[in-house]
């Protein structure tokens, strides 16, 4: 008795509520946002907040005035799959970049053995999709930049064996076998050991990641890749000409063998405003790296702080346009228009990157999900987006990788 | 039918009636049934080196070494641990590369023979090989120094799947010393003492061949799991720095570890030791060889030096060792820390093998000459696995018991 009773009372509270949510249909798509976001695989792949674990000083399950990512805020924001990146400049080669890259995985898996009861090292799709039913967040692993393979497919190999499941072929200089976006080609793309090393990504079941490689690159590597490409954080070149973003063409040739853009949200990659004013003012961007490396040397936490600074003043100062978050709805809207809903999803270079107002950190995500429902697109197009697409992409490669495993 | 059925029964009684007028051969049939139904574990093979080389087929059987799958199917071999080893000159990122690669030779060639080999890294893997036939491929990482002075590292080792690391090879490293060097930090350092925890958290056996008398002692003091010698012989049938004192060997016992015995000629015969310090030149002369044939290659040097020292033992400018010293080694080792604490570290494709264990196939030989000696079977077992796997699972448990106080 007093349990039906109590539920009557719940049943007048929902239908007040839709009631309510129906007298003001903004609220009424701002509801069903939240339900179709908060019962979302939300992956994000990338974020540069294994910089932030390194400094010893950084407690991931604490909500942090600074940066991006943290425990609470993925939990507020519903992101609950995250690519956390492994990164060390691109001057840095060999058995050295080898050893710091070690470090940087293993500061990851411990961080996860730390926090069992929020996070799960995942490889696969099904391990996200087993962290969800969890409850948990899923925590991946790409490394971004192929320097830090030391040249050596055995390392790569390691890598594998690690949990690594994405590798960027470059970071912003070439590296010995592959040219940069932001980098005067020196190899005409992929050379020799280039090809044989996407070729090894594809039996081991990395995914290819064509974020920063040159043009020239990413055809090279479509060509080669018997699996789905992947450009982590990348955005529209139609939209910002920036050579870290893809070109329409590009975009139609990933799309078309099922790979999927991932929307990097940094500034000078979403607005064409914003990346002229920045080049007249501090020129491009491995030049600007090269200055904050100077300043820090190797600690990259340093090296970000010391950017968003620097960037956050010129705003200040209106030597920068402020540039809005729905610049990334725009990017996410382009590629779907010209390639379908297939094969966009969110790298937001969290932690890694100066993000527009608005997607101050990964709490704001919600807004993306409400923005693409009020533009009309289906529930089912926005879980793609969210995530659906990259655990598409992710199992192409699990499954390349198994019939490429079992030939002789 | 029925005749053909009482013909064989009488055939098998005959037989039976036979053997048991020459006890010799009842002996040997009982240790090769014996040996056949254990589990057989060596805590030390060298064939690493070898699988460097792509083109090295650990599938085929290859005389110039002592392990490949045929011969550890024909010897009864369950599990192996492959050691992964560099010289203790080569530091920092360049070792800990080195160390990457041979991993990834291991487990590629598990995963090229995956009818035959699978990849373990507990004890109840090794059994379950075992049950599905296979032999079970261990890693371990002979020489603290590939760790760069990293924990990090030692935990990347760790999850690729190494179960025990010898924290020194011949020299010192940065934080403890090694038996075959000159003492620098008075054992283990502090940071090697947070290498021994870490290893206990991690499970990963500590291994105590290669190092100091006094790093030993270190060891066992910081320990909360038994610990082992991974391929160390008695001191007191051959007295070399890289074997253990009775007292070490009771005080390893003491916290249940176990001494696992290895062939070399030089740790196992004192006459042999005493002929290669009387004449260094023969070692030097062998070096200088090794040199010419192998340059850098160390899986040439280490098959070469075993060739080459087998020369000069037909020039009779070395004694000639015989396998039988492993039992003397085995049986001093039973009568000084106990049955459960006796092991096999063969230092096969790492060391020069005495007469009668030139390979894999030798050994049963083993448990024949036990059995003669009268060793109960049940200790038989422990001493050829048994006794490794019991360690391997402590050193599990202690890791759980760790890894649940941090949380």
């Amino acid at each position: 008795m007093r349990r039906s009773a109590r539920l009557v009372v719940f049943g007048v509270c929902l239908a007040a509520g839709f009631f309510l949510a129906g007298a003001a249909p903004a609220d009424d798509l701002a509801v069903r946002a939240r339900q179709i976001h908060f019962s979302s695989i939300v992956l994000d792949t990338h974020a540069d907040t294994t910089q932030r674990l390194l400094s010893g000083k950084f407690d991931i399950a604490q909500r942090d005035a600074e940066g991006h990512i943290d425990i609470p805020r993925m939990r507020e924001g519903g992101l609950n799959a995250q690519f956390f990146s492994i990164w060390i400049s691109g001057k840095i080669l060999g058995p050295a970049a080898v050893q710091k890259a070690l470090d940087q995985i293993d500061a990851i898996r411990t961080v996860v053995r730390q926090h069992g009861k929020d996070l799960l090292l995942a490889a696969t799709a099904e391990d996200v999709r087993r962290a969800r039913a969890q409850g948990k967040i899923a925590v991946l692993m790409g490394l971004e930049g192929g320097h830090m393979i030391g040249n050596d497919l055995g390392v790569l190999r390691i890598y594998a064996a690690l949990g690594v499941r994405y590798i960027t072929l470059t970071h912003f200089y070439n590296d010995e076998w592959a040219d940069s976006s932001t980098d005067k080609p020196v190899h005409n793309g992929l050379s020799a050991f280039g090809k044989d090393v996407v070729r090894e990504m594809n039996r081991q079941g990395i995914l290819v990641d064509i974020s920063h490689v040159s043009d020239k690159t990413f055809y090279d590597a479509l060509e080669v890749s018997k699996a789905p490409l992947l450009a982590s954080h990348s955005s529209v070149r139609a939209i910002s000409n920036h050579p870290r973003n893809m070109s329409d063409d590009m975009i139609k040739a990933l799309a078309a063998k099922g790979g999927v853009i991932q929307i990097n949200y940094e500034r000078n990659y979403l607005s064409q405003e914003y990346n002229d004013a920045y080049k007249t003012v501090a020129g491009d961007v491995s030049r600007m790296e090269e200055q904050f490396q100077k300043k820090c040397g190797d600690d990259a936490e340093c090296q970000a702080k010391a950017e968003a600074r620097f960037t956050k003043q010129l705003v200040d100062e209106g030597k920068l346009p402020r540039v809005s978050w729905e610049k990334i709805i725009e990017h996410i809207d382009h590629v779907v228009k010209l390639v379908g809903p297939d094969h966009v999803g969110l790298g937001s270079d969290f932690d890694g990157a100066d993000m527009p107002d608005g997607m101050e950190d990964a709490s704001k995500l919600p807004r993306i999900t409400e923005a693409l429902l009020r533009k009309g697109y289906s529930e089912a197009d926005i879980r793609k987006i969210l995530g659906g697409n990259m655990l598409r992409v992710m199992e192409q490669a699990e499954r390349v990788s198994r019939e490429l495993q079992v030939q002789p | 039918m029925s005749r053909a059925l009482f013909t064989a029964c009488v055939c098998i009684l005959a037989g039976f009636s036979l053997a048991g007028t020459v006890t010799a051969d009842d002996i040997s049939v009982r240790a090769r049934k014996l040996h056949f139904s254990s589990l057989i574990v060596d805590t030390h093979d060298d064939t690493t080196q070898r699988l460097l080389d792509p083109s090295f087929d650990l599938g085929r059987r290859d005389p110039s070494g002592s392990i490949d799958i045929p011969r550890m199917r024909e010897g009864g071999l369950g599990g192996i641990f492959f050691s992964i080893w560099i010289p203790s000159k080569v530091t920092g990122p360049e070792a800990v590369k080195r160390a990457l690669d041979q991993i990834d030779a291991v487990r590629r060639q598990v995963l090229r023979h995956p009818s035959d080999l699978v990849l373990a890294t507990t004890a109840a893997q090794v059994r379950e090989a075992r049950q599905q036939g296979k032999i079970a491929a261990l890693i371990g990482v002979e020489g603290g120094h590939m760790i760069a002075g990293d924990l990090g590292v030692l935990r990347t080792f760790a999850a690729l799947g190494a179960r025990y690391m010898t924290l020194t090879h011949s020299g010192n490293n940065d934080w403890a010393d090694s038996s075959t060097d000159k003492p620098a930090h008075n054992g283990l350092s502090d940071f090697g003492k947070d290498v021994v925890r870490e290893m206990n958290r991690l499970g990963v056996v500590v291994d105590i061949s290669h190092v100091a008398d006094k790093t030993f002692y270190d060891v066992l003091a910081a320990s909360k799991a038994p610990v082992f010698a991974s391929h160390s012989s008695c001191r007191a049938l051959c007295d070399h720095p890289r074997n253990m004192t009775d007292e070490m060997m009771q005080a390893l016992a003491a916290k249940g570890g176990v001494v696992h015995i290895n062939y070399h000629v030089g740790f196992l015969s004192q006459e042999f030791r005493d002929a290669e310090r009387a004449h260094p030149e023969i070692n030097k002369q062998i070096a200088a060889e090794i040199d010419k044939r192998c340059g850098e290659n160390e899986a040439c040097q280490l098959l070469e030096g075993d060739r080459l020292t087998r020369e000069m033992v037909a020039q009779g400018k070395l004694p000639r060792v015989g396998w039988e010293k492993i039992i003397e080694h085995i049986d001093h080792a039973v009568k000084v820390a106990g049955v459960d604490h006796v092991g096999l570290g063969s230092d096969f494709d790492g060391a020069n093998m005495p007469y009668g264990m030139e390979d894999a196939t030798h050994l049963p030989q083993i448990t024949e000459a036990l059995l003669r000696k009268g060793y109960s079977e049940a200790d038989i077992r422990k001493i050829l696995g048994e006794n490794t796997l019991r360690v391997l699972a402590e050193a599990e448990r202690v890791s759980r018991e760790l890894n649940a106080e941090k949380k």
